[in-house]
């Protein structure tokens, strides 16, 4: 859940030296409040993750330039509602190969942490119907084939030995805003068959 | 298939995804129509730690009074924002869960129903201090945060 806030520069002031102020809102609170490291800034995004860490809660945010003398209009978000629109991270993936199977233990995202320190919360502490959706790509056979899992852990049987295969997994949260990312691509091979290799001797 | 369980109260036959689609299909637009954003209806305290047992009844009262008060009035306006698909779709599947509700009415489980009467009423409380359009359009538009709440209930 980190969030941050982006925005394009104003058109047509490429030449002029512009800043911006970022102000944002709790949904249902009294006022607009003042983000102090996004006070007159240059660069066109505000990381806003602190104060919107409170997922139950819902937001607005918006920004104005000012050039010289001149100040913009306020630029102002729809109601931002971090529960249902944050992309929900990859997991962290681990294999282990045998002669015909492979492995895999899964972990959860964690949620943005405002300080290293605090505890960490995962994913799925927020999203019980957290789902993952394990990819796998025969690499000899080229077929491709996924599953859709709830638990950590899942073994792939039936795999042909010696082959490399490539696995990547997304984890998900049903719901038609909640876009997801997968994790990178993994490649492992599969150990060889010793049996049959004695038999060819 | 995935159903709803409140507490004791089970709910098949009706699709989440389809809810929440159909009103992500009209939040910005609907979102966009309510000017008063310091207040919230639906405050933490009325969706907050409620327990299983709470949580049929109300879902049964915030159900009756979306159909009965919300939707019904809001109807010309959904024709104004072209939202009737959404809307209908919306109001049709709270019909078929409030159907399958069936609230104990046991004495013994008086005061779990009164803490759950006691929630709505902080929320229809805060519908009431309004005037009536914005209300509505408040109400309408906070169903993401309804929905978000039911999301919990649902396996």
């Amino acid at each position: 859940m980190k969030n941050v806030l982006q925005w394009n520069p104003p058109e047509g002031l490429q030449e002029a030296e512009v800043t911006y102020t970022v102000q944002y809102f709790i949904y249902g609170q009294k006022k607009w409040l003042n983000k102090s490291e996004c006070r007159n800034i240059k660069r066109t995004y505000c990381d806003l993750s602190a104060e919107t860490s409170d997922y139950e809660h819902q937001y607005y945010a918006k920004v104005k330039a000012v050039w010289g003398t001149n100040c913009s209009k306020w630029a102002e978000t729809g109601r931002f509602y971090p529960f249902l629109e944050t992309r929900i991270g990859p997991p962290e993936v681990v294999l282990t190969t045998d002669v015909k199977s492979i492995s895999i233990v899964l972990t959860a995202p964690e949620k943005w942490r405002r300080n290293p320190e605090d505890s960490p919360v995962f994913i799925q502490q927020i999203y019980s119907n957290l789902k993952y959706n394990v990819t796998v790509y025969n690499t000899k056979s080229n077929r491709t084939w996924s599953q859709c899992v709830t638990n950590h852990t899942l073994v792939l049987t039936w795999l042909e030995p010696n082959t490399l295969y490539c696995v990547h997994v997304e984890s998900f949260v049903p719901g038609p805003s909640r876009r997801a990312q997968p994790s990178e691509k993994q490649c492992v091979r599969t150990l060889k068959d010793q049996a049959s290799e004695f038999k060819v001797k | 298939g995935q159903e709803f369980r409140f507490g004791p109260c089970q709910v098949k036959g009706v699709m989440l995804r389809e809810l929440q689609e159909a009103f992500w299909a009209v939040k910005d637009t609907v979102q966009a129509q309510d000017n008063i954003t310091s207040v919230r209806l639906l405050q933490q305290e009325v969706l907050q730690n409620v327990s299983d047992a709470e949580s049929c009844y109300l879902i049964y009262a915030m159900l009756k009074f979306y159909l009965n008060t919300v939707f019904k009035n809001y109807h010309n306006r959904t024709v104004e924002f072209r939202i009737m698909k959404s809307s209908s779709s919306l109001a049709n599947n709270f019909i078929v869960i409030m159907s399958q509700l069936q609230p104990s009415q046991e004495d013994e489980m008086l005061s779990i129903s009164e803490s759950a009467h006691r929630r709505f009423l902080l929320f229809r409380g805060a519908f009431r201090q309004l005037d009536i359009e914005a209300a509505l359009i408040k109400a309408f538009g906070e169903l993401d945060i309804l929905l978000a709440w039911m999301e919990k209930f649902y396996q």
